[in-house]
């Protein structure tokens, strides 16, 4: 059976945890701590331009998601929640069932 | 003229200028032999740096994504510093010459293997920021917002004496008042096979500094900084006298002791015979800390402590089949001059002179 | 100290004159990457061919260097004198410092071994040591990694070392070859333009990779009229001073690079308004090109003549301070700049306009700005002595 959108989205923000973590040596900070609506740049997470360009290159390797327009960029990495939203809506194992 | 002012060290027993006293004073120990992640679970014994044991590490968390060749800088750019005790010291007057001789190696190795598994168009950024040469420089710089001039130097052999000569002329010129001056090399898996295939590794895990030829090597890694300047004088540490390289050095005294570079990192190091008097004795500590081409930097901070702290210590490993006169008591001595020395693959010298504040 | 003998090669030109034909042409010799197989389409500017007697197989740095160099030591007439002086050597590089070589690598991480070719051409190419030996200087070597701005602080050393008295004579710049290890970098960091590069222009992308090498020969006064040569070019100031902000990006103030430019002109002894024009690092990215276009405006005003050769160039890593000092001499000896090649919309962020055309030259100082990844800043001021 299809998994449900939210159930999707739950698997999705917890990769994208686990991955910033690692990918991002947030040291100090578990997975499971980050909320879904935490601010990732700036206030929040903290997480600076570096960090940016290698979520670009997360979402290309992991998601085969390509971002090359920086304003759309700043809206999609503004918190885990539009994050994975983002994923959800553009991978191809969520094209609607018959 | 400049005085060392402060010491930054930190190496395979640990950090700061106490630890590495106290392995001058306990004298040889085995390298270590666990599997490393840079050693790809490979079990290879070397005087490795293992960072999470050393203390002082709130300053890492400035720099998350770093790798361990800036770790090992900035934590001993940072002793350096304190170990000073200077109080508002101007840093945009303060410099930084970092010297390195093979530079983020094991990051740029982890970069072509981004390469390698995913392609040139999804490699990662940050990798690739910690794999540029003069990140070591870069994260000291911004770890502890040191604005004066930034410099990378490298140069295999002689990297840390031509970086101290430099210091040098920026203070005669006036860009600096204070520069840490440092240097910083990395272990790794590669490394180890490369020295491996040209060099001979101890085969008890000794090395053994006076046997000149045939020499074994014991991989090291570790960072030395070393804050240099023209004033505060009261508070030094010694004098760095004179840097010499490349050409025969004029030496109007001969020194109190002589320490030698000798580690293996030459296949054969015959040349250090040229300049060992019969009657000086030598000291060569690279058994404490192992086989580097910055080696030169911890065996200055070795003569830096004999001056200051007006004792000699005792060589770590003293077999001696040519008979060289070995300084081989430890304890208090009156010493002036201490001369570093190093020979390159061409045979060609460089000497720092120490002297006694 | 005096500046006697020049020398580049770049995707401008094999040598000087070869490039301001190009300057004056505004030929753009830029293309797809042509020396390695890569899937990335960027545009670059590649050297077209390394002459047959400076080429060393599977040392592409150091050839460059060698051409740049032996040109440098022609226009100074020393090639015969070399031996009768101390003659430093301190060149900057990134791509030549580093073990990278793919073919090598992956054999040991398949098989466990690898063949050392590679190793023992990476120990013996230590760049500076190797243009030293080469050329049988016998003074001081250096080869410095300070990233984009390693061939302007290379220049920096050579100054401090002849200041100093540490040699007679120093050869300075820098030297970058074009790199798979780079061009993956910086494209992954989202820098890199799909299109040809325009610096300071509002509607700029990202930089273009390049290669070459930039080369000055540097003397004492005493070393030249021993020589019996005499120069109208001098190297006058030095600046460098870091961000201490962050390991990509440069700090939004532009605090350092103000520091370096006042430092140089300090130590030349000039006032800003002094300065004729100054050859930007001007790489065409949207933050390199905000912070230093700010700060030029802010030291220079916003009438200064300024402009970025990169759009001929590319961005050649180490030796792009070593080109663009070369350019910036040449610019006081011809007594003009070319166009700022890439630029034509003014960005209303950013104080100063680069020249739209090749522009007259009228003054006797002239600077060499640059910026680099890690967050180091460097200037050079040159003067030209009118007759």
């Amino acid at each position: 059976m299809q998994k449900s959108k939210s159930e999707e989205l739950i698997k999705i923000k917890r990769d994208l945890k686990e991955r910033l973590v690692r990918e991002l040596s947030l040291e100090d900070i578990k997975p499971i701590d980050i909320k879904d609506d935490e601010i990732l740049f700036g206030e929040g997470l903290g997480l600076d331009s570096l960090d940016a360009v290698e979520i670009v290159v997360l979402l290309q390797r992991n998601y085969s998601l390509e971002v090359k327009d920086i304003e759309k960029g700043r809206e999609i990495f503004y918190s885990i929640d539009t994050l994975a939203n983002y994923i959800y809506e553009n991978t191809k194992s969520n094209t609607p069932g018959p | 003229m400049m005085n060392v002012l402060g010491i930054g060290i930190l190496f395979t027993r640990g950090s700061g200028v106490a630890c590495f006293e106290k392995a001058l004073n306990d004298g040889w120990q085995e390298p270590a032999g666990e599997a490393d992640a840079n050693l790809k679970d490979k079990i290879s014994p070397a005087y490795q740096v293992v960072l999470e044991t050393v203390t002082g590490r709130a300053l890492l968390k400035k720099m998350r994504r770093s790798d361990k060749l800036s770790k090992m800088a900035v934590l001993a750019a940072s002793d350096a510093l304190r170990s000073s005790a200077i109080e508002n010291m101007n840093k945009k007057r303060l410099g930084i010459i970092v010297a390195t001789a093979f530079g983020p190696q094991v990051t740029t190795f982890k970069f072509l293997d981004e390469i390698l598994d995913y392609g040139e168009a999804n490699v990662s950024p940050i990798i690739f920021s910690n794999s540029v040469h003069n990140a070591p420089a870069a994260y000291v710089s911004s770890a502890l917002d040191i604005q004066g001039p930034t410099l990378t130097v490298t140069q295999f052999y002689f990297s840390f004496q031509y970086a101290l000569q430099l210091a040098q002329a920026w203070i005669n010129e006036g860009r600096c008042d204070y520069i840490l001056v440092g240097a910083v090399d990395q272990y790794g898996d590669v490394l180890k096979y490369v020295h491996d295939c040209k060099l001979t590794p101890a085969p008890d895990n000794r090395i053994r500094p006076f046997n000149f030829n045939p020499t074994y090597h014991v991989p090291g890694e570790g960072a030395v900084f070393i804050l240099v300047g023209k004033g505060n004088s009261k508070n030094a540490f010694c004098k760095v006298e004179n840097v010499w390289i490349g050409e025969h050095p004029e030496c109007k005294a001969p020194a109190d002791i002589d320490i030698i570079d000798t580690d293996g990192m030459l296949a054969d190091e015959s040349a250090y015979f040229s300049s060992i008097s019969p009657d000086i004795p030598v000291a060569a500590y690279s058994p404490l800390f192992g086989s580097m081409m910055v080696g030169s930097a911890f065996n200055c901070a070795a003569g830096v402590l004999m001056l200051k702290n007006q004792v000699c210590y005792a060589n770590p490993v003293r077999d001696n089949p040519h008979g060289i006169k070995l300084l081989n008591n430890a304890g208090s001595i009156n010493i002036e001059l201490v001369r570093c020395i190093r020979y390159n693959c061409q045979g060609e010298k460089a000497a720092i002179y120490l002297k006694k504040k | 100290m005096l500046i006697t003998g020049l020398g580049v090669i770049s995707a401008a030109g094999i040598n000087l004159a070869e490039t301001l034909v190009s300057f004056e042409g505004r030929k753009r010799n830029a293309g797809p990457v042509s020396l390695f197989e890569t899937p990335l389409r960027y545009p670059v500017f590649e050297v077209r061919e390394i002459p047959r007697r400076f080429y060393l197989e599977g040392q592409r740095t150091l050839s460059l260097a060698l051409c740049a160099v032996d040109e440098a030591l022609e226009g100074a007439h020393l090639k015969d004198e070399l031996s009768n002086f101390r003659v430093g050597v301190c060149m900057g590089t990134t791509v030549a410092s580093q073990l990278n070589d793919i073919e090598f690598y992956k054999s040991y991480r398949t098989t466990g071994t690898a063949s050392m070719v590679a190793v023992d051409r990476y120990v013996k190419g230590n760049l500076a040591q190797f243009v030293s030996r080469k050329i049988r200087a016998t003074g001081p070597s250096l080869t410095v990694v300070n990233a984009c701005s390693s061939g302007t602080d290379a220049i920096g050393v050579a100054f401090s070392w002849l200041n100093n008295g540490l040699c007679d004579i120093a050869i300075a710049g820098g030297a970058d070859e074009l790199n798979r290890i780079p061009l993956c970098g910086f494209g992954s960091l989202g820098i890199v333009s799909s299109d040809l590069c325009k610096p300071f222009d509002r509607g700029r992308k990202g930089l273009n990779l390049g290669e070459g090498a930039g080369v000055l020969v540097i003397e004492t006064k005493d070393s030249a009229q021993k020589r019996r040569r005499t120069s109208d070019f001098y190297l006058v100031g030095y600046g460098s001073a870091s961000d201490a902000y962050h390991l990509t990006a440069p700090r939004p103030d532009g605090a350092g690079l103000e520091s370096s430019i006042n430092k140089a002109l300090t130590e030349s002894g000039i006032k800003p308004h002094e300065v004729s024009f100054v050859n930007a690092h001007g790489t065409g990215t949207l933050e390199n090109d905000l912070v230093e276009g700010m700060v030029l405006g802010k030291v220079f005003g916003a009438d200064l003549k300024v402009l970025s050769t990169k759009g001929f160039t590319g961005h050649a890593l180490g030796a792009a301070g070593g080109l663009e000092a070369v350019f910036t001499v040449a610019g006081l000896r011809e007594g003009w700049i070319p166009v700022s090649i890439g630029f034509e919309h003014k960005d209303e962020t950013i104080p100063v306009v680069p020249v739209r055309k090749r522009t007259y030259i009228n003054g006797h100082h002239a600077v060499s700005t640059s910026l680099a990844f890690g967050g180091n800043n460097a200037a050079l001021v040159f003067r030209r002595d009118l007759r």
